[in-house]
């Protein structure tokens, strides 16, 4: 550690009720609020966001409230405009990263945005009817609290409605193929999904971590205990450290490009404060999903579907001035540099998705070189294969990647994922999708338009307050 | 003190300081190119996006230090090359040039320059300031 040294931590002040948090970024957000103080980043936009509310959708929610059957108007109103704060806070610096030159991401992303909006809702209900009601999807989140190696996830529950709903809305609207009255009963089937999910997983009433100063402290104590008791020292510099976080560098590598570049493919959980004062990260790392057919050359690795890596650092020795565990389940920190501060590691893999908690299994520091070996072998096949792909084809899988994965997990949970492949038709591409793949390159829709609109905040378009909460679309004029 | 050639976002704070000879990587062809040479730790890799596909197979055989065009630590590029601890300046300009890198608004003449300016380049990283990376000339 050089940059760091005789600094203290600092990091439990951002936990006083007081504290507004550090910034990690120079711009600010305006939103809907044209007119009124800029919203920053962080801790302090969380509290400027919520104190801005008309209503109590954004503070800590009972189990009644989150099994009422809809949002209010204010209500739906309240969270568009938090979530669009939200994705503004976690993607607006990483949304400067341009073209890919490998798969072109931004013409993906805005093609499943809209899929989702449209196509999900009825899934989401039919799946909400097949376990019971709002009950059933609350428990679906729950069992995030007893398991590793899961896709119900932050990013994956956030996705549900900071991408349906949320990006989805905002790219229909941009492209104004709808107005901001229209399908008020299906963004409220959406988002009452992703209430459910959030809430059954954290329990602590707040659905996001952004409401509780970026903590995702999810799992249950005994599941913690056996992770922290397989934990190996790890000294800096030492070849067990270099082991360690090469494989978590390769391997989180490859989750990406197995999600084309998408976030969906790894998952963080905490920090965890452990006796010692160490803080425990889970760090799920899904490098072969099944149901994508590209991961073929990830099956020939003999590669299993998740890898988690548990790993603690040490606060002290990087002086540590915050931690963000983001809704994009994504972990950033101040100093930026944590991996330096790893002091021991353990790694699980689970072979499937559903691969009982019993029978997930632990891998050595030791045994490590050959599952690296695997991860590179799958990671130069994959690219080999992708740089293969024409444009067209990498832009429909990058679709299936969010638009099927986001919510996947949900529904093999709920049983659901073949009834909605076979009756309501999952995998295909819905005509007005199909249409708006030749509209999004023009007038620099994909590469200028949404970014503008999606990212910074400003086309998440308020629904009106005297807006018919049964309202669908009824006109196309 | 060296001459810095350009500036950008520093991803995470280090003392490593790669040096080696710019080699631009316009398209997948060339990353995979690079890799077949053997030479791929003599180079100090120069791409346009800040995602993290397109540089896959580089980021995992050990590229030494990178320098994009766009993007930011936030970006998935950023996230790799603090997890592979590999050296990495961010949307970075040219210091003897006015231009910048503005999203979705920048002409290609802006990536010409900076390409055709440190392509070849022999430089140095200096990734030790918290917020800023730095391009040095290293000939």
């Amino acid at each position: 550690m050089t940059t760091t040294e005789g600094k203290r931590a600092t990091y439990k002040q951002r936990y006083e009720p007081d504290d507004d948090g550090l910034r990690f970024q120079e711009l600010t957000y305006t939103g809907n609020f044209v007119g009124m103080d800029p919203v920053t980043d962080g801790i302090k936009g969380d509290k400027m966001m919520r104190a801005r509310a008309k209503s109590r959708v954004l503070e800590k929610v009972s189990k009644e409230d989150v099994l009422r059957d809809e949002f209010t108007i204010d209500e739906l109103n309240d969270l568009n405009n938090y979530l669009a704060w939200n994705i503004w806070d976690v993607l607006v610096m990483r949304a400067t990263e341009g073209v890919s030159g490998m798969i072109p991401r931004q013409e993906y992303e805005i093609l499943a945005f809209m899929h989702e909006f449209y196509r999900w809702p009825e899934i989401l209900r039919m799946t909400t009817d097949e376990v019971g009601g709002a009950q059933g999807v609350m428990d679906i989140g729950a069992t995030a609290r007893r398991e590793i190696g899961t896709k119900i996830n932050s990013v994956h529950d956030w996705c549900i409605g900071a991408v349906g709903f949320g990006m989805g809305r905002c790219g229909l609207l941009a492209l104004e193929a709808i107005g901001p009255d229209d399908y008020i009963e299906e963004s409220n089937i959406i988002l009452k999904f992703m209430q459910r999910v959030l809430w059954g997983k954290r329990q602590d009433g707040y659905i996001l971590n952004s409401q509780d100063r970026y903590r995702c402290r999810i799992h249950e104590p005994e599941l913690l205990s056996q992770i922290t008791s397989q934990l190996e020292p790890l000294d800096e510099g030492g070849p067990a450290h270099a082991k360690f976080t090469q494989f978590n560098a390769a391997a989180e590598l490859l989750s990406f490009l197995d999600h084309y570049d998408c976030r969906l493919g790894l998952g963080d959980t905490g920090p965890y404060e452990l006796p010692d004062g160490q803080l425990l990260i889970l760090r799920d790392l899904f490098v072969n999903e099944e149901i994508f057919h590209w991961s073929d050359v990830c099956d020939d690795a003999g590669l299993p579907h998740c890898y988690t890596l548990a790993f603690t650092i040490d606060p002290e020795k990087m002086g540590l001035a915050e931690i963000r565990v983001n809704d994009i389940s994504t972990t950033f920190t101040r100093p930026k540099n944590y991996i330096e501060a790893i002091t021991s590691g353990a790694v699980f893999a689970r072979e499937k998705w559903n691969t009982p908690m019993g029978e997930v299994y632990p891998i050595t520091v030791a045994e490590l070189d050959k599952h690296l070996e695997k991860v590179q072998t799958a990671t130069l096949k994959l690219y080999s294969k992708t740089s293969r792909m024409c444009r067209r084809d990498l832009i429909w899988n990058g679709q299936y990647v969010y638009y099927i994965d986001m919510i996947l997990p949900h529904l093999r949970l709920a049983g659901t994922y073949e009834k909605a492949c076979r009756d309501y038709d999952l995998w295909e591409i819905d005509q007005r999708v199909a249409n708006y793949y030749y509209e999004i390159t023009k007038r620099g829709f994909a590469q200028e338009t949404v970014p503008s609109k999606i990212f910074s905040g400003s086309g998440y378009l308020p629904f009106s307050e005297n807006a018919d909460r049964r309202r669908s679309k009824y006109r196309w004029l | 003190m060296a001459e810095v050639l350009a500036e950008g976002y520093n991803v995470f704070d280090t003392s490593k300081s790669p040096s080696g000879t710019v080699k631009y990587l316009a398209s997948p062809a060339d990353v995979i190119a690079l890799i077949q040479s053997g030479k791929l730790k003599e180079h100090i890799l120069l791409v346009r996006g800040g995602t993290t596909t397109f540089l896959a197979p580089a980021l995992s055989m050990g590229a030494i230090g990178v320098i994009t065009m766009s993007g930011a630590p936030e970006s998935h590029l950023g996230i790799l090359s603090r997890e592979f601890q590999t050296p990495c300046v961010m949307t970075a300009h040219l210091t003897s040039s006015e231009s910048r890198y503005v999203v979705g608004n920048t002409p290609e003449a802006h990536f010409e320059e900076i390409a055709k300016t440190l392509d070849g380049r022999k430089v140095r990283l200096d990734c030790t300031d918290h917020e800023i990376g730095r391009v040095l000339a290293d000939d």
